[in-house]
């Protein structure tokens, strides 16, 4: 019979007669125990050997127990010192018993609370004093603690008194667990096998070209490896979650017939805000709320349809419409902007500017970042990636959008949509969306949205209904997460380890 | 958004009913003001869009939830006494705030809290249609205090709008006891400091006089004078601004306010150089709204009479006309305290709130559309899966950052031709130091993620797809934008080999040529670094990190890196 080499060496250190734990015999064979285990179990399987286990406690020396087993207890250095200053006879003071003692830090509180407790004397306004009439069983020199210390060093836990292996568990000298010990016996199979004789296996540790083309694979035994233990750390390259995130959208956006838009990041507010029917003197077209670049005014706008604009806003649009009662010049306009929404997209595609001019039905979106100069914190950057989609069709109701949004939403597990009239200057009706958080249950915000007005439609010669809304992707990814600060994944201060470490988005 | 404060006992008293704290707020909620939370003193904060300014106070939102509760229907116009003042507006009053407009209130009772409610209400307008003061300002006045100029005939009694020096007359100003000019005064007072900039590089302040002298500099600070107390039973109150719409509509408001605390409204004669106004003017607008419309935007059939039911709900009167084929409009009465309404469908909004968005089945709109992703989005998400695919985690990082991390730490200058050296979109008036333009190339903010990630394990190898920009004056918007891949591999033996092995595989993915001939760039070290040429074009740079870099950014082993233009893998 061949077997591979430790399954050899512990069936000819098994016996038939003796049951021996696995411990004995790694030590004996001098193989790992965990190799050992494993070839029991091997020639158990093939019924050479029986294996039985049972449950003993193992005590262990904690590193303070260890350090005690060089230098003594402190209760007893502090009685050996005392001693040594004469303390038996008078008291001594215990500074200086401290010292001599050579007690450091915790010890000196350890040192008095057991010596007292021992019986080995008083402490009395500073002085030790030795007194050991406490009881016939006080006797320092043979302290059942220390006895058992050296006895568990010496591997005699057994022998331990529980007594004493109670108390230095909770002078936390020592751990106690619960261990399986295994021992094994040799069967009368295994008997004769070894009587027929057993051969050790040729072991090989790599597969080579050499073995796979001479065919000697059929000979040989591969070296087992601990095919349990941890693998080096391997950082595969990941996509950024809010990247997956963003797909994740993109893909639900598609499927339900929506076109990608695409467009500058910096831009004439013309774009941004009055197209939008923001008025210029609105109060997030302040300097604090968006943020202006340091550049030239932009010329190139549509000048036809820079005229509706301003019309819709002094004149309102309509017979029955008014306009704003707020200044506007095409100076503001012209200013050039970081975009505070990726609405300035939406708007350049409905005026025809982007892509030539539309004809309904069209369903467009983006997930694109933008800009606002808005305070920095755990929820709140100074960019982030708005989510953007419109529905262009002759006619559109409020159940068109609320049947849409419903569908969005619920790719995200957010249900029981809930539309709270909202008021924007762009849109009319308005609804904030807010949905149930799919871990907490709780009612968030989860969107704006609404029908552009025909003051933002008729400029740009749009004559047909068009339904919008918006939202943060960050907050999409925090709901589906529950990162608790954006600037972890998001940004420079952003922490690599979380990066490799979080799960993808499927 | 706006936030009222709200004493629910007066919110109870004032509508008239007794509903508990809950239903009141589920009521205001339906309202779409919702509950953020009380004060100490126990009041409802609460939270509002800011399209119905009426409702900045107590009595406001009193009057809607009595529309709400059906307690009352229609529009409510209050009457009002015929003038017995005048306001002149006089040729000195700086051009830079034109309008003026007032009214007077006879017979309040204010108490405690109804003083402390137009308080409120008074600094909500402000902080809302008032544009901080800027575009409207309120002054209210005992009027019991004023000697008004005689005028016209024996009975009128006038008060001026006009300009005054800086260092012009001197008045006491509330919250002070000394009297002072009104430079002074933007000097002194914490008013004046906060709202001076209104003023700011006026040659003539504004200011209101009556026949003792200066009693109000708007829209600064009132005179102490005239200062209303709890019980003050007549009142003036005047409005300055820059649009005399604007200060009407935000008068109205104010007396509507005023008529629910029982206040008798007068009407006051302004007078300009070339017209003069009657006001409050209190008149209603109207809007003719199609029932079709009603019914697309909605999307519901309803009756001719619940629509005229639905705005009388909301505080709005109709009469039905019927035009041409069956066709039916509807004559819709606007009470003057709306500023709200531009356009008919304003009104639709009325009718579905009234009738219940939240009532209404969703339904998926029946068109069908052909859905896709853009060119460059398609192309920036292959090159990132090939990115990914070479093992290079993928980051994501600001826009904007600052010009120190851009060049200096980098070790160029914007002026080198080298990539990464161009002049940077800068922002105007930057939230922070640290945020303070656009960047140029990304490898800056690469090395920043390596300098906040020195205890994690290495190798560190990141990549980056994303904006980058420069000041361009052949763009139509001064600023060039271009999506740029970056890449860096930090670890103990990284070379130039490295990063420019992960190229090549980059490059034949793309099923592009590559070459990288010799090039100078400071932020790599000498004769290791190259030009990125795809296709014959030159497209970014390829080397070793300088030690200088590497030592900037607390790094202690070598670093090779490469960026290229994203649209050269097109």
């Amino acid at each position: 019979m061949r077997l591979p080499e430790t399954q050899v060496a512990l069936l000819e250190a098994a016996s038939a007669t003796d049951t021996r734990t696995i411990e004995q015999l790694a030590d004996e064979v001098d193989a790992d125990s965990v190799a050992v285990t494993r070839a029991a179990f091997e020639l158990e399987a093939a019924g050479l050997l029986t294996v039985e286990e049972h449950r003993a406690e193992s005590v262990e020396l904690t590193e303070e127990a260890e350090r005690y087993l060089e230098q003594g207890l402190p209760e007893l250095r502090l009685y050996r010192a005392a001693v040594d200053a004469g303390a038996d006879e008078g008291g001594a003071p215990m500074g200086e018993l401290v010292g001599a003692a050579g007690l450091e830090g915790s010890e000196v509180d350890i040192a008095l609370s057991n010596f007292a407790r021992k019986g080995f004397g008083r402490i009395e306004a500073g002085e030790v004093i030795v007194d050991l009439s406490g009881g016939p069983d006080v006797d320092p020199d043979a302290d059942p603690e220390m006895e058992a210390l050296e006895a568990i060093a010496a591997g005699e836990a057994g022998y331990v008194d529980e007594g004493a292996l109670d108390r230095l568990h909770s002078r936390g000298l020592v751990v106690r667990s619960d261990t399986t010990i295994r021992s094994v016996t040799l069967t009368d199979d295994g008997v004769t096998a070894l009587m027929e004789g057993v051969e050790v296996a040729e072991t090989v540790g790599a597969v080579t070209p050499e073995l796979l083309t001479s065919g000697e694979w059929r000979d040989v035994e591969f070296t087992e490896y601990n095919v349990e233990a941890d693998a080096e750390t391997v950082n595969g390259g990941k996509e950024h979650i809010l990247r997956q995130t963003a797909n994740r959208v993109k893909d639900v956006l598609v499927g339900m017939g929506f076109q990608e838009m695409e467009g500058p990041h910096a831009d004439a507010e013309f774009w941004i805000n009055d197209c939008l029917f923001m008025p210029q003197d609105h109060p997030a077209r302040t300097h604090w709320d968006q943020f202006g670049l340091e550049v030239p005014p932009m010329e190139e706008l549509p000048e036809d349809l820079l005229a509706r604009v301003e019309s819709a806003h002094r004149e309102g649009v309509g017979e029955d419409g008014d306009g704003y009662h707020s200044p506007w010049t095409t100076d503001v306009a012209r200013q050039v902007d970081l975009r505070g929404h990726t609405t300035s997209l939406s708007m350049r595609y409905l005026s025809g500017e982007a892509v030539g001019e539309l004809e309904p039905p069209k369903r467009y979106f983006s997930v694109e970042k933008v800009y606002r100069n808005d305070t920095l914190d755990p929820t709140h950057l100074l960019e982030f990636f708005q989510i953007e989609g419109w529905v262009m069709a002759e006619e559109l109701s409020v159940r068109d959008l609320m049947g849409t949004f419903t569908e969005f939403y619920e790719q995200f597990g957010i249900t029981d949509l809930e539309f709270k009239p909202h008021y924007n200057p762009y849109t009319e009706p308005s609804f904030e969306l807010f949905g149930e958080h799919p871990e907490t249950g709780e009612l968030i915000e989860v969107g704006n949205s609404g029908i552009f007005r025909e003051e933002v439609l008729t400029p740009l010669g749009v004559d047909c209904d068009v339904m919008a809304w918006g939202l943060a992707l960050e907050r999409l990814l925090m709901l589906m997460y529950g990162f608790e600060d954006i600037r972890d994944v998001h940004g420079t201060m952003c922490d690599l380890e979380l990066l490799r470490n979080v799960e993808v988005v499927h | 958004m706006p936030v009222v404060d709200v004493d629910p006992d007066e919110l109870r008293r004032l509508v008239g009913t007794e509903d508990d704290d809950e239903t009141l707020k589920s009521e205001l909620f339906a309202l779409g003001l919702e509950f953020e939370g009380e004060t100490d003193d126990g009041e409802f904060q609460l939270e509002f869009a800011p399209d119905r300014l009426d409702r900045l106070s107590v009595e406001g939102i009193a009057r809607s939830l009595r529309y709400q509760y059906g307690e009352d229907r229609g529009v409510y116009v209050p009457t009002t006494n015929d003038a017995e003042w005048l306001i002149e507006v006089d040729e000195t009053v700086p051009e830079e705030r034109p309008y003026v407009t007032g009214a007077i209130v006879r017979d309040v009772n204010l108490s405690e809290d109804g003083l402390d409610s137009l308080i409120q209400l008074q600094e909500k307008l402000h902080a809302t249609m008032g544009r901080t003061r800027a575009k409207g300002a309120i002054g209210i006045h005992d009027l019991a205090m004023l000697k008004g100029r005689a005028a016209d005939d024996d009975r009128a009694k006038s008060i001026q709008y006009r300009g005054v020096e800086p260092n012009g007359d001197r008045f006491v100003p509330l919250d002070d006891d000394a009297e002072r000019t009104p430079a002074e005064v933007l000097e002194t007072h914490p008013t004046g400091e906060t709202y001076g900039h209104i003023v700011e590089g006026m040659d003539r302040y504004p200011a209101i006089y009556d026949d003792i002298g200066l009693f109000s500099f708007p829209p600064v600070i009132n005179g102490k004078r005239t200062e209303v107390e709890t019980d003050t039973r007549d009142l003036l109150i005047e409005m300055t601004g820059t649009d005399q719409w604007t200060i009407d509509k935000m008068l109205n408001i104010v007396c509507y306010a005023l008529d629910a605390r029982g206040g008798r409204i007068e009407e006051v004669n302004v007078v300009y150089d070339d017209r003069r106004l009657l006001r409050p003017d209190l008149s209603t607008s109207t809007k003719t709204v199609s029932h079709e419309r009603i019914e697309t935007v909605i999307g519901i059939d309803i009756a001719g009479n619940d629509v005229v039911d639905l705005l009388e709900r909301a505080g709005l009167d109709a009469t039905v006309e019927e035009v041409g084929d069956e066709e039916l409009v509807y004559e819709v009465e606007i009470p003057p305290y709306r500023v709200d309404v531009l356009h008919p469908l304003d009104i639709v909004d009325d009718v579905g709130r009234a009738y219940g968005f939240n009532d209404l089945e969703p339904k998926y709109p029946d068109v069908s559309t052909v859905g896709g992703r853009h060119e460059r989005s398609r192309l920036e998400d292959a090159a990132r899966d090939a990115l990914v695919g070479l093992g290079f985690e993928d980051l994501l990082n600001f826009h904007l950052t600052n010009e120190a991390e851009l060049f200096g730490r980098m070790g160029i200058d914007p002026d080198d031709d080298a990539v990464g050296a161009h002049e940077p979109p800068t922002i105007t008036e930057p939230y922070s130091e640290e945020y303070t333009v656009v960047r140029t190339w990304l490898l800056p903010s690469l090395l920043m993620v390596l300098e906040n990630n020195t205890h994690r394990q290495y190798p560190q190898d990141l990549a980056e797809i994303g904006l980058a920009a420069a000041v361009d004056h052949d763009e139509p918007t001064h600023v060039a934008e271009h999506r740029a891949i970056a890449g860096v591999l930090a670890r103990t033996d990284a070379s130039y080999e490295d990063a420019k092995a992960r190229l090549q595989a980059i490059a034949t993915a793309f099923g592009k040529s590559l070459e990288t001939p010799p090039t100078d760039h400071p932020s790599f070290i000498d004769g290791r670094a190259a030009r990125i040429v795809l296709d014959g074009e030159s497209v970014g740079v390829v080397g070793e990190l300088h030690p200088r870099v590497l030592v900037e950014h607390d790094l202690e082993l070598p670093v090779a890196g490469f960026e290229f233009r994203l649209d050269g893998l097109a």
